[in-house]
């Protein structure tokens, strides 16, 4: 092997050189999550055109339906709402778990909120009613991690069938004891003026919330490449037992990692209740398919902290777009939910080809 | 003289600033066996893989039989007649072995796998070539010699007339190589032609016609394989004459460090270590001989706290380490080379400098352990750290940023040794330290642990190369069948004594009878 500097390389053919670029460009780690949104709009193009609709319309509809001006501030709202998920996905995704749960953590995060901010009016309610939130979504997130290293049930399992409990229960107290008296709807009753959400100048979908979640994305950044834990997680999930040969206590990450999941989902729903209507309202918090456009965000940025934001954008804007695209090109919106089904589809296929080969022997 | 089934012509390949390939000529002739041989990383590899079609080559020709071919990937390369068994297994192990060797190629009835002519070409096939295999058997659960034979009947169902076989012998014990090398000189008698990737010298010694030499990228030796002496092809391969490194005994050993008292280990019902009681003083290499799976690696793991024991006490530096999980135990003095370094011992996918962070990324001066930086890592001192053991342990990278994976194996190993040794634990254990690793590399990987030695440290080494222990051990105990069966002092550890008691030969005999036992 020769190592040669910069000076006296010699220079390749150039055939030689375009084959070699083809082959990293090939090989790159992006080509398969841009493959899939590709693919995806690909069939969405096909199933609109098989309607006899113009897909090039129905898109362009998609576009302008969540970027025009007056829908931005929506937009960023929901783009929010959707890294905030996406985080709750992605810091176990990290270490090589995935948490189905984040249902149960966002309605949990909600309750939380609304029973201490309702409970609390005054200046501290908005800070106590996230921390309360933080708390008890974290909590429950993190009851996955012991009962994967104790009774060896795998995080995606137990989030996954954890999570339509706490949907349950949530449900149950928002329709009888935390139910608003006198409305017969399933809500709690509003919150008062000074246990909403901070205001931002001029919006008014996004909100201080807004600025919380993106704290939170930067936190995520910084711990995930400036530190021990985070280096800690990226070496679980590049190899387990190499993180368990070197001493890394794997349970332990697991429950810290399920916590700040739980955490995060559960602040995403602390904002949504403190901010218009200012209440809790029965499958409100689940009805925009934030957890699930979140987890395929958080799926196609590989859970890289510096990629949510940007996978984020694609699910907000066919999220808000798609509304548009129901109204101006008669598109019905369930086409949004299809087109994420397909990029999940295509990321956990590549997964599972991923396992597969590595399924093989190496010895 | 037999013609060319193979000429490779002025073959080149570089990655980004590494040169793998640099104008190498390579000539087959169809019916030999013949060796390329060279260090980690010459660029074996990455030749065979421009010849079977896995990698373009940037420059040079390929000629099979007579043909200049432009391979597009492997499916070209099989229909030209070759066939590949490469160093990591690429088999799928839930499959039986009928269903892994025609997957790909299979005989159908009514679009169906043909179950039957299947289990029937694989017996045809082993029958003719000598290879013992179970059509039925699931390749999950066999030995690492048998999932080769596989790999080989995978490339003869598919007719290829010209094996390559990139280090087939790493993952084989003494009595596999031999059934391989026969296997290999029927083939060859029977016209095929056999590339065989090594850079074991008696191996090619004992197996080859021809043998071909790389060194950095190029070709630095050619020869008739009844004309070449041992000196020329180490000469060839290394550029100098490799130096044995020089053992001068120990000084005289100091306290008990580290003390294993009838530790017993059970997995899934089956006994893997029973009754084992040794102990390492301080300035002493205990070796540990056995063939592999007679549980020396479940030894290791109890002693590092991977894996749970049944029964028994385990004391480093006199602490007990029955409450202590690996963390505690690594910064009580551990540290520990393992057995399987892709698997274990690295993270392939990660940046050498991080691998070589591992256990310093909690303490200072990569991680703060105090103030408010506690919990930061220092990226500064992590690359610092990194340039440092690169350079120390001449790892041959193009930088602390590759990924491990793109290493070659001598290379992964230095910086599994150099990880390890920079935690300057009192006590080390090296599990086959320099399996897969050149000679170069060896004898370097070797002066390290007998330094570390010199300076005092407790050394446990696990290997099943007995010229290894005889080189480095102060002591040999021999594992055989989950015990202790002998144990030898450093004089008496003849290669006749160690080979016997690790074939079972002192298997009866209770322990505190050693030394006769064997003798
Ligand atoms: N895919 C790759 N990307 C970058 N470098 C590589 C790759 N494959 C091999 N190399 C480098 O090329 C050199 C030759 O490697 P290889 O052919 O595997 O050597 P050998 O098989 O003789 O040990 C090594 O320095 C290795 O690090
Ligand atoms: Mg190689």
């Amino acid at each position: 092997m020769t190592v040669s500097t910069g000076t006296e390389a010699p220079p390749e053919p150039r055939s030689a050189a375009a084959r070699r670029l083809l082959g990293v460009a090939v090989r790159h780690p992006a080509v398969v999550p841009l493959g899939a949104v590709v693919l995806a709009l690909l069939i969405g193009a096909v199933i609109i055109a098989a309607a006899g609709l113009d897909p090039l319309v129905a898109y362009a509809a998609v576009l302008e339906g969540a970027l025009e001006p007056g829908s931005l501030d929506y937009t960023f709202s929901v783009w929010g709402f959707t890294c905030g998920m996406a985080l709750a996905a992605a810091i176990p995704l990290r270490m090589g778990e995935f948490n189905l749960g984040g249902n149960g953590q966002l309605v949990l995060g909600g309750l939380a909120a609304v029973v201490v901010a309702g409970a609390l009016p005054g200046p501290f309610a908005v800070p106590l009613a996230l921390l309360a939130a933080a708390v008890l979504a974290g909590g429950f997130g993190a009851i996955s991690a012991p009962l994967a290293t104790r009774f060896k049930i795998p995080i995606i399992i137990s989030t996954l069938l954890l999570s339509p409990v706490a949907v349950a229960v949530v449900s149950f107290l928002i329709r009888y004891p935390l139910a608003e008296r006198g409305s017969g709807v399933a809500q709690t009753a509003q919150l008062p003026e000074d246990a909403r959400m901070w205001r931002l100048p001029e919006l008014s979908y996004s909100n201080v919330g807004l600025l919380v979640i993106i704290a939170m994305m930067i936190v995520f950044w910084i711990v995930d490449s400036r530190t021990a834990v985070g280096y800690e997680l990226r070496v679980v999930g590049a190899n387990r037992r190499f993180g368990a040969y070197g001493g890394i206590v794997v349970g332990r990450l697991a429950l810290g990692a399920m916590a700040a999941a739980g955490a995060a989902a559960g602040i995403v729903g602390a904002i949504i209740v403190l901010s218009a209507p200012y209440r809790l309202i029965d499958g409100a918090l689940l009805s925009p398919g934030y957890t699930f456009a979140g987890f395929a965000a958080a799926l196609l940025a590989g859970g890289r902290p510096l990629l949510i934001p940007l996978t984020s954008v694609l699910f907000a804007v066919l999220q808000v777009g798609g509304a548009a695209m129901e109204r101006s090109a008669d598109v019905p919106r369930q086409l949004s939910d299809l087109l994420q089904g397909v990029v999940i589809v295509v990321l956990a296929l590549r997964t599972v080809l991923d396992a597969r080969r590595t399924g093989r022997s190496e010895h | 003289m037999t013609s060319a089934a193979v000429e490779l012509r002025g073959i080149s390949k570089r990655f980004d600033a590494v040169v793998a390939n640099d104008g190498v000529d390579l000539v087959l002739r169809r019916g030999t066996i013949h060796a390329v041989m060279g260090e980690n990383g010459a660029g074996k590899s990455t030749l065979m893989s421009i010849l079977f079609g896995l990698v373009r080559p940037d420059s040079g020709d390929i000629v099979v039989n007579g043909v200049e071919r432009h391979f597009r990937g492997p499916l070209d390369a099989i229909a030209a007649g070759l066939g590949m068994v490469h160093q990591h297994f690429r088999l799928f192990d839930s499959m039986t072995v009928a269903e892994n060797v025609v997957y790909g190629a299979e005989p159908t009835r009514r679009g169906s796998l043909d179950r039957k002519a299947a289990a029937a070409r694989v017996r045809e096939l082993s029958d003719r070539y000598g290879l013992e295999t179970d059509p039925d058997a699931v390749v999950g659960r066999l030995s690492a010699g048998a999932r080769q034979r596989v790999e080989i009947l995978k490339a003869l169902h598919r007719d290829a007339e010209i094996l390559i076989l990139d280090e087939p012998t790493a993952v084989l014990t003494p009595d596999e190589v031999d059934s391989l090398f026969a296997v290999l000189r029927r083939a060859a008698d029977g016209g095929a032609t056999v590339v065989l990737v090594t850079h074991k010298i008696h191996e090619v010694l004992a197996i080859s016609d021809e043998v071909t030499v790389l060194r950095d990228a190029r070709v630095t030796g050619r020869f008739r394989t009844a004309e070449a002496t041992s000196g020329a092809l180490v000469q060839a391969m290394t550029g100098r004459e490799v130096r044995e490194v020089g053992n001068p005994g120990t000084g005289e050993p100091g306290e008990v460090v580290l003390e294993v008292e009838r530790l017993g280990v059970t997995d899934r019902g089956v006994h893997r270590v029973r009754d084992v009681s040794f102990s390492v003083r301080r300035g002493e290499i205990v070796g540990v001989a056995g063939v592999s799976g007679n549980g020396q690696h479940e030894v290791v793991a109890a002693i590092l706290g991977t894996d749970p024991i049944e029964s028994g006490t385990i004391r480093l530096l006199g602490r007990d380490l029955a409450s202590l999980d690996v963390r505690r135990r690594r910064a009580l003095g551990l540290a520990v080379v393992p057995e399987d370094r892709r698997g274990e011992g690295t993270a392939v996918t990660m940046s050498t400098a991080e691998n070589l962070s591992l256990g310093h990324h909690r303490t200072p001066p990569i991680g703060a352990s105090t103030g408010w930086r506690r919990g930061f890592l220092n990226l500064r001192a992590q690359r610092d750290m990194a340039r440092r053991l690169i350079a120390d342990y001449d790892v041959r990278t193009s930088g602390e940023k590759l990924p491990v994976g793109a290493l070659s194996g001598g290379n992964a190993q230095k910086v599994v040794i150099a990880r390890e040794l920079s935690h300057d634990a009192p006590v080390l254990i090296a599990e086959q330290p320099t399996q897969g690793v050149d000679i170069g590399a060896i004898e370097s990987i070797h002066q390290r642990l007998l330094d570390y030695r010199d300076q005092g440290g407790a050394v446990l080494l696990v290997s099943h190369e007995i010229a290894e222990l005889q080189a480095l051990a102060d002591r040999v105990l021999v594992m055989f069948a989950g015990r202790i069966v002998a144990e030898y002092s450093r004089a008496d550890a003849s290669t006749e004594r160690i080979g016997a008691a690790m074939a079972g030969a002192a298997e009866h005999r209770q322990a505190g009878e050693h030394e006769e036992a064997a003798s």
